[in-house]
């Protein structure tokens, strides 16, 4: 039918070039990659939604995963995740070279780029184009925010990543490098040697290091709000109001009228 | 030694981008081998590396994919054909980076003629023969230092596939570029592949400045030219043992 459709509306146009040319042009739709797609992906297949939380350690974005997962699921929505590290290529040879301490700055970039992709072409876009809603944890954006800090070109990253899938929506939860501290410590007892940017020799006290090394990732990540418009949330807000304003805009976003949502006795924890 | 003020130091640097040839930023030198399989570049590179040896000279030989660090995940993408031409390519870009760091940029700044067996130009020639865009490999790779010499050894294809087939029982699923289902007899797939390749190789001998080596000449004489133009383009004196 859409065929014989699209042949009806060429043969009238044969002769007016602008009737097939207007046609083509209301087509066409803003770009889902950042520069060429990657190769033999076809951006019109891809009817799934992609929605990413970013924000660094500390700032509650596994928590909002989780709960957005549930909510999406209770209303019908097929979830499927991404996030640093997981994908079945490479992610445990990263483990295994941030336990050395040995590597070095470009090679852990690439390690992290590989990562991304794997994850990209063998689990997202297959999701994407059986219409799933994507939830990632963490995207392109901390892996370059991470790499510029340590002085890699902010332009060479966007290179790498421009075959890179545009999100439908980014979100941000902002919070200061202190607050991240705090729920950091609270969590592990401990502070990570990469989340302190130990690698960066910025200061011997494990307090100074962090705080000096999440301010120069949060400086880059207001760079990148504004090259790629994040969704800026308060990650210092309750659970609960962080979540309900992140429900109202995928679900605004998704057309989905209700976005009533009680956690169950599963999640409860989580809920404060 | 006028006053170095932020704006001085803008403007040098602007001119200085202008340059045609920047002036490298270390003291050794780089000379690379490059070609498709079978074109006799080892042999050739490995000779020369003999002839620096025996004669006593600072030198390095390093090999594309020799690193441990993605052994492992090369593997295990390779035996489980969980490649794609992206991953296939940024694994390997992690691979030279890490032998780029912490290898080939300490002894150029150390002062060491490093000697590779493949450069970043295999990985332009065959990501691209793989799909991916050559811009987006130029850029992946911008990282890595402009050799001094890029030797680039070319065999008609017949010749060099023959040379790979006969001493290899089978090939090997990637070496042979099945991943991009061109066919379903290897060997053929093998010889499709490998002409990409070759194509792409033909397309970079201008703008990146290989010298052009006949790999169907004799072994002995192209040697003999290849320690010829080593010995021309760089001041080998410069990595001789120091004399008492």
């Amino acid at each position: 039918m859409k065929r014989a459709d699209k042949s009806a509306v060429k043969t009238l146009g044969s002769n007016g070039r602008p009737v097939k040319k207007r046609k083509s042009a209301a087509i066409e739709l803003p770009s889902r990659f950042y520069g060429s797609a990657l190769p033999g992906v076809k951006p019109e297949e891809l009817s799934g939604t992609l929605v990413v939380i970013e924000g660094t350690d500390g700032s509650g974005r596994s928590t909002q995963i989780s709960l957005l997962t549930e909510w999406l699921e209770s209303e019908g929505f097929a979830v499927q995740t991404m996030g640093l590290r997981r994908s079945y290529l490479v992610g445990e040879d990263i483990d295994g070279l941030l336990a050395e301490n040995s590597v070095t700055r470009m090679t852990l970039a690439l390690m992290y780029s590989t990562d991304f992709f794997d994850q990209l072409e063998r689990r997202i876009l297959p999701a994407l184009r059986s219409g799933l809603i994507v939830l990632a944890d963490r995207y392109i954006f901390t892996l370059i925010a991470r790499a510029a800090v340590r002085g890699i070109g902010r332009d060479y990253l966007h290179g790498i990543y421009e075959t890179a899938l545009r999100p439908d929506l980014t979100f941000w939860l902002n919070v200061r490098p202190e607050v991240a501290f705090d729920r950091e410590f609270k969590k592990s007892q401990t502070i990570s040697y990469w989340e302190s940017g130990r690698d960066m020799s910025l200061s011997n006290d494990l307090f100074q290091s962090f705080i000096r090394y999440q301010s120069m990732i949060k400086r880059e990540f207001e760079y990148l709000s504004k090259r790629h418009g994040f969704i800026e949330m308060d990650g210092e807000s309750s659970v609960s109001d962080l979540n309900r304003l992140l429900r109202k805009r995928i679900a605004a976003h998704l057309g989905i009228r209700s976005t009533h949502y009680r956690p169950s006795h599963a999640l409860s924890h989580l809920w404060r | 030694m006028g006053t170095v003020t932020p704006e001085t130091l803008t403007i040098t640097e602007t001119l200085s981008l202008k340059e045609p040839a920047p002036k490298r930023q270390y003291p050794g030198a780089l000379v690379v081998v490059e070609g498709i399989d079978g074109s006799g570049k080892s042999t050739q590179l490995y000779l020369l590396k003999r002839w620096l040896e025996i004669g006593g000279y600072r030198i390095h030989f390093t090999e594309w994919n020799s690193s441990p660090l993605v052994k492992s995940a090369t593997r295990r993408g390779k035996q489980r054909r969980l490649l794609t031409a992206t991953t296939f390519s940024l694994l390997h870009a992690a691979d030279f980076a890490d032998r780029c760091e912490r290898q080939i940029m300490p002894l150029l700044h150390g002062g060491y003629l490093v000697l590779a067996d493949r450069y970043i130009y295999t990985a332009f020639a065959r990501d691209a023969a793989r799909g991916c865009s050559p811009r987006w490999l130029r850029n992946l790779y911008s990282f890595a230092p402009t050799p001094d010499i890029t030797f680039y050894f070319r065999a008609p294809l017949d010749v060099a596939v023959n040379r790979i087939v006969a001493g290899r029982p089978k090939l090997k699923y990637y070496e042979a570029g099945m991943d991009l289902g061109i066919s379903l007899d290897r060997a053929e797939s093998f010889r499709i592949f490998q002409e990409r390749i070759l194509t792409n190789y033909d397309q970079m001998i201008e703008t990146d400045h290989f010298v052009l080596m006949d790999g169907t000449v004799r072994v002995n004489k192209l040697q003999k030219l290849m320690r010829q133009i080593v010995g021309e383009r760089i001041s080998l004196q410069q990595f001789a043992p120091k004399k008492k």
